[in-house]
């Protein structure tokens, strides 16, 4: 007996010392990682990308700078930080970063090491020869709150910097040194309503240098300039969903007369808020709008036509699923921000909760990472964000821009991350025997991860091994359930043809010989029933 | 011998199933009401029902299966039978039917007879079928469904001999009632349960004053 209990002692102190070490093993970032389940349910799932490290105005070293004399406190604070950056591109060839720092009316230009030295600001341009100050209606060489950057290199190998210069009513290009090459300014009055504002909000560059402007409150799409300024017209714009209310207005629109018609509230197609151009030149659009079901996410080719439509992508839920209320707040996905990176991946940033949502490109959710700080701490801990207002990427690494913390926050892959990018890589790739390794690591470290069964069972289909495959689409994919069953069917049919065969034919022979008996049972009966009538 | 009529009581809803317009005059004739008949019907029901939702083919199958809670299936069939059962009776009885309480049952529930075979089919040929032939499975669903439709009206018409339209006009009012029935049954319990809620509280009450 006692050396029963002290075989129970050690295995308890075993069992506490077990789980204990497991306690330590956590990680601590401020957010859980989780991903939607075949239901749409949200399910915990392992983060694939944590914060490295966070940088604001005096990592860049704009603290150290000369800013006069004669400036109040909060004016010199407010300069010597970042305020409200609105937007930042990274150009992938050169690893330069240009940070829009809007309320301080420049443009901050560094590399990926965010050091002092790499740091350079932008806040006077001047007019080129080939663009005189007298040809330009703007006259100013100063930005007024700039809001978005985009940056191309033309075949000469002039970088070109365009600045929606949104105060000055422009979309200002210059060059490297700081000479300005052109501007896009409002649109004629036949083309563009004299009413509406012109403020540009968002700016990028297509390979034949047309410029895409997006306008706050506009509807009709973003507006396109050709390389000289000229307005070509609109692009990319949104539909109108199909609400009971736009519905009902078709119905009314019948009957009404013209008058009432004109007086009616217009269904308009919701503004696109943001975009960028993947590799091939195709263009994503996002709509910011907490009650946007259709046409969240764009894919647009040149003929503005949206990609996403054929695959069925358009009417998908992007950001979270569900919409929930939570004292009186709604917390609907408002996606302010898109971007593309080498590989294709989709990276979509949610205002309302301040999460990236990671995507394939074949809008199949990857990682969800980010959080919104409670409004207490100001979101002084690392990873959580107030205000969201731009995600980029460069060389794997995540970079999301707070407006209000007047930072930059960057995301780097964790060892799961790394694994599941992986193996989507080997999988576009078409090596789907190859990516079998890396997705049965990831089911060893996260047996909820979906995407690890449709790689898996495309492996299994690959191989012939249909049976397989079936297990693992099941209630993850439709589609690749409907591909292996076909082939399964068709091999069972070839393998069990002959017993099928004779089974039926068996039926059918039995059947008849059954009709053969029952009319010789009731020839019989009724003969026997006709002798006793006798 | 065509026309001989004697039935045996389980053949009768395999007989008004075949003969959707002069089947259920016959089934008057003969008296061929079963009440066990029937309720094995309603039961079926209810078991293909569950059935439906737990063996369809996953290409076909929709159901939220994570938890699996059978009420809801035994109200969309059997409570939901029972209701339009006693709706149509009571609508019935007040404008000269015919039918009384087991003549509904009955009648309604041989009705249903070509609808439980066509979901069986369905099950049955989810578990085979592609995406792409997902045409068979609406078409043996609408075959089912119009089926039964027909057998219904042609039921109450001969249960409480009426005309058509007015068939019709009983059929979509008891629809009403049944409504107007689960409201009630809804109010009920809640009021009910707000009752025992107050009874238990001042039991409740007593109970601390009646120990210390």
């Amino acid at each position: 007996m006692p050396l029963m209990k002290k075989l129970a002692a050690a295995f308890l102190t075993a069992a506490v010392c077990v789980t204990a070490l497991g306690v330590t093993a956590s990680a601590d970032e401020p957010y859980t990682g989780y991903n939607y389940d075949w239901w749409g349910d949200p399910i915990p799932s392992q983060n694939g990308f944590v914060v490295d490290k966070v940088i604001d105005g005096s990592d860049l070293g704009l603290d150290l700078l000369d800013y006069g004399e004669g400036l109040k406190e909060d004016a010199l604070k407010q300069l010597q930080g970042l305020s409200e950056p609105s937007d930042m591109f990274v150009d992938q060839n050169t690893g330069k970063f240009y940070i829009v720092d809007s309320k301080n009316n420049r443009l901050i230009v560094t590399d990926s090491t965010f050091s002092p030295d790499a740091t350079q600001v932008i806040k006077e341009l001047k007019y080129s020869h080939e663009f005189p100050e007298s040809q330009s209606i703007i006259k100013k060489t100063t930005f007024s709150s700039p809001r978005g950057v985009y940056v191309r290199t033309n075949s000469d190998g002039v970088k070109l910097i365009y600045v929606a210069d949104s105060d000055n009513d422009r979309v200002v290009a210059f060059n490297e040194d700081l000479e300005i090459a052109m501007e896009y300014t409002r649109p004629s009055k036949d083309v563009y309503d004299d009413k509406t504002t012109y403020k540009p909000n968002k700016v990028v560059v297509d390979s034949a240098f047309n410029v895409y402007v997006i306008v706050p409150s506009i509807t009709q799409g973003s507006l396109q300039f050709s390389a000289d300024g000229q307005f070509n017209g609109y692009y990319g714009a949104n539909r109108v969903e199909a609400t009971a209310e736009v519905i009902a207005q078709q119905f009314w629109k019948l009957i009404y007369t013209r008058e009432q018609i004109i007086a009616m509230r217009r269904s308009v197609a919701m503004e696109i808020s943001n975009l960028d151009i993947d590799k091939e030149g195709f263009i994503y659009t996002v709509t910011e709008n907490k009650s946007a079901e259709t046409d969240v996410l764009k894919k647009l080719n040149p003929a503005g036509t949206n990609i996403f439509k054929n695959l069925g992508y358009d009417d998908m839920t992007f950001g979270d699923f569900a919409t929930r209320y939570y004292k009186g707040h709604n917390y609907a996905s408002a996606i302010t921000d898109v971007d593309i990176d080498e590989e294709g991946n989709i990276y979509l940033l949610d205002f309302t909760t301040g999460r990236v949502f990671q995507y394939t490109d074949e809008c199949d959710l990857l990682f969800i990472f980010g959080t919104k700080g409670p409004q207490q701490t100001q979101g002084t801990q690392k990873g959580t964000f107030l205000s969201v207002s731009a995600v980029e990427t460069y060389k794997g690494k995540v970079y999301v821009v707070d407006s209000r913390k007047n930072s930059i926050t960057i995301f780097k892959q964790t060892e799961f991350g790394a694994i599941v990018q992986n193996a989507i890589s080997l999988f576009n790739e078409g090596l789907y025997d190859e990516a079998k390794e890396p997705w049965e690591e990831v089911l060893r470290r996260d047996a909820n991860y979906w995407l690890a069964y449709i790689g898996l069972g495309n492996a299994y289909l690959n191989q012939n091994e249909y049976g397989t495959a079936m297990d693992y689409f099941y209630r993850t994919s439709r589609a690749g359930y409907n591909r292996a069953f076909k082939s399964f069917r068709i091999e069972f049919i070839r393998a069990n043809f002959t017993w099928m065969l004779i089974i039926v034919l068996g039926i059918i022979v039995l059947l008849i010989a059954w009709s053969y008996v029952r009319k010789y049972l009731k020839k019989k009966k009724a003969a026997s029933k006709g002798g006793s009538d006798k | 011998m065509k026309f001989d009529l004697d039935l045996p009581a389980w053949k009768w809803p395999f007989y008004v199933m075949r003969h959707p317009f002069e089947g259920y005059d016959d089934l008057r004739w003969k008296k061929g009401y079963n009440m066990k008949v029937a309720w094995v019907i309603v039961i079926m029901f209810f078991i293909i029902s569950v059935a439906s939702a737990q063996l369809t083919g996953f290409l076909f199958n929709n159901t939220y299966v994570k938890v699996f809670n059978i009420v809801p299936y035994f109200s969309s069939s059997v409570i939901l039978f029972i209701t339009w059962v006693v709706g149509n009776w009571s609508l019935c009885t007040l404008f000269d039917g015919e039918g009384t309480m087991k003549n509904i049952f009955c009648v309604s529930a041989y009705a249903l007879v070509p609808y439980l075979f066509s979901e069986v089919i369905i099950i049955i040929a989810s578990n085979f079928l592609l995406r792409t032939e997902g045409g068979f499975i609406a078409f043996f669903r609408y075959l089912g469904i119009v089926w039964s439709v027909v057998l219904m009206i042609s039921a109450m018409k001969t249960v409480h001999q009426y005309s058509l339209p007015k068939t019709i006009a009983a059929m979509f009012f008891t629809v009403v009632a049944m409504a107007i029935i689960l409201f009630l049954a809804v109010l009920l319990l809640t009021l009910f349960q707000q009752v025992f809620v107050f009874v238990y509280s001042v039991y409740t009450e007593l109970m601390y004053r009646f120990s210390i």
